[in-house]
């Protein structure tokens, strides 16, 4: 399906939306002086410069939708809006419910299917949303990645983690564009967990900090892996967590909609 | 713990490094036993390569 189509198809869904009043409005990419930025689309704008993110090639402009869209709820609570996502984003908007975040009730996915150059390099279990209105659904891509990781003996795996972790910069920009971090208080800024400005980070305490808190909420949506300046490939990190809580609890953050975290509950299930 | 160890595995640590254990604050015989078990496996797998590595940039570049 082309690019236009698929903004067309959002367009008139969205459109229609807007105009029976189901959404007082639509958090969704715009294009504007040359770039893509995150909008909320009201009915007055008519959606014009809508974008879904494809600047130079498939979704290389994407934001943490979510967020955004966190932020606006909280300050119209008794709104709905509508909010554009991809199989990622969905499965963050499913966390984000399960977590208190946001109220099912008052949000409108308006979903698109990821093209499969895109699927295929996030290695994504789940390529499309739910709430497809835009799109087909995308095969899911062979997994290799961890695999590979997981190949390699010991002092190998050592070697390599030590040599990225050691390029942290501690910038704080994974836990900042993360869509899934929202804590007030972040353990990453305790003084008695990590010393403030000083670098490099103790290895590899302060990135298994994170891994860990990212165990069952990380919807591997790849915006940390792409927004590290030091390029540490945080994805594959989270990849892994996020296998190890398949095996052994048979968990898959945000896949479906009403499962509870194994590590939030106490005692056999049932 | 489940999590954390295996991570470990993955980012090259010994799994044998972390331990957990529940111990009743009433059995000191069976937390010294833990206790000594632990020493001896650590001894047994050497100094942690993070030692090495944190000696590796204190060296002035």
């Amino acid at each position: 399906m082309s690019q236009d189509t698929m903004i067309q198809d959002i367009k008139a869904h969205v459109a229609k939306l807007l105009e029976d009043g189901t959404i007082a409005g639509f958090v969704g990419l715009i294009e504007q002086n040359g770039h893509v930025a995150p909008h909320l689309f009201t009915s007055g704008e008519k959606l014009s410069g809508f974008s879904l993110g494809d600047f130079n090639s498939p979704g290389d402009s994407r934001y943490p939708l979510n967020k955004t869209l966190t932020t606006i709820a909280r300050a119209y609570p008794h709104q709905t809006f509508g909010v554009l996502v991809r199989g990622c984003d969905e499965r963050g908007l499913f966390g984000l419910f399960r977590l208190n975040q946001l109220r099912e009730n008052r949000v409108v996915a308006v979903g698109l299917s990821c093209p499969d150059a895109l699927a295929g390099a996030c290695e994504c279990k789940k390529p499309y949303p739910d709430a497809l209105v835009a799109g087909e659904k995308t095969q899911v891509p062979a997994l290799k990645q961890v695999a590979q990781m997981d190949g390699k003996d010991l002092a190998q795996r050592f070697d390599f983690w030590r040599d990225q972790f050691l390029k942290c910069v501690k910038c704080y920009g994974c836990r900042d564009i993360c869509p899934m971090c929202f804590c007030n208080e972040c353990s990453l800024e305790c003084e008695d967990l990590i010393k403030k400005g000083d670098l490099p980070v103790e290895v590899p305490v302060f990135h298994l900090t994170r891994a860990m808190h990212m165990a069952d909420r990380c919807v591997d949506c790849g915006l940390c892996d792409e927004a590290c300046p030091s390029d540490i490939p945080l994805r594959l990190l989270y990849k892994k967590t996020a296998e190890i809580m398949n095996v052994e609890f048979g968990f898959t953050s945000g896949l479906n909609k009403k499962e509870k975290s194994p590590l939030s509950t106490m005692g056999p299930s049932k | 713990m489940t999590v954390l160890s295996q991570m470990l595995a993955f980012t090259g640590i010994d799994q044998e490094r972390l331990r957990a254990r529940w111990v009743s604050s009433a059995e000191a015989p069976e937390f010294v036993e833990e206790v000594n078990a632990f020493i001896h496996t650590l001894k047994k797998l050497g100094p942690s390569p993070l030692k090495a590595a944190k000696g590796q940039e204190e060296e002035p570049a």
